[in-house]
């Protein structure tokens, strides 16, 4: 399989994801574009596999390696402490009383429903693949891909 | 790290491109070791001075930053 049938074959199952996000919405089961999207990962991977004109070197592991590292410094701080904060919210975690504990711990004003939480998270890791790019994109510059030559 | 890749090639009168499928890399690998953007690991090192026959001293030079800088 040549490279641009594959890259043409990730666009048609993207395309296939949201179409399936969209559906899992409409019948309300989130399980349905959960287990697609693992599928679909999964599908990648193995196509991937049967790509021919796709040589992948040292060079190219170790602009990856950079590049995931890098995103993952950044990324799981933000993530993190988003998540925190969401599961506190969730957990309707009260204040520390300011004075005795009272019997009835005040409730905190819902500053982010479950819905946004979960639409945040989502930005994040859409967030996430472009800073991936990003980062790639440096590194490969960083280790000559963007070099040219007389030859 | 310098290195003489790109003499050793004049000398076999040999292009990137072969260079890079005979040693089973890319031809930008090739490139970005000639340009000093990438090293090599020790691995891919060997197999291009055993490709050339020679000693990987004589393909490699380590030299530190500091004298690097110096030279420069």
């Amino acid at each position: 399989m040549k490279k641009n049938t594959f890259y043409l074959i990730i666009g048609c199952i993207a395309i296939a994801l949201v179409g399936l996000f969209w559906y899992s919405d409409v019948i309300h089961t989130p399980l349905l574009i959960e287990l697609s999207f693992i599928v679909a990962v999964a599908g990648i991977y193995l196509i991937r596999r049967q790509v021919s004109d796709l040589k992948e070197d040292e060079r190219d592991v170790k602009i990856t390696e950079q590049a995931v590292l890098r995103t993952m410094q950044v990324f799981w701080v933000v993530f993190c402490a988003f998540s925190i904060g969401a599961v506190m919210q969730l957990l309707r975690a009260p204040t520390f009383p300011r004075g005795f504990p009272t019997e009835h711990p005040p409730i905190l004003p819902e500053l982010l429903s479950p819905r946004l939480i979960g639409f945040v998270q989502l930005g994040l890791l859409c967030l996430m693949i472009f800073l991936y790019v990003g980062f790639r994109i440096y590194y490969a510059g960083k280790y000559g891909d963007w070099e040219t030559d007389e030859e | 790290m310098r290195n003489k890749i790109k003499v050793f090639r004049a000398m076999h009168d040999l292009t990137q491109e072969h260079l890079a499928q005979v040693i089973g890399v890319n031809r930008q690998t090739i490139l970005a070791i000639e340009k000093g953007k990438y090293v090599p690991s020790l691995d891919l090192a060997f197999r291009i001075a055993r490709y050339f026959g020679v000693s990987i001293e004589e393909v490699f030079t380590y030299e530190d930053e500091e004298n690097a800088s110096q030279i420069k």
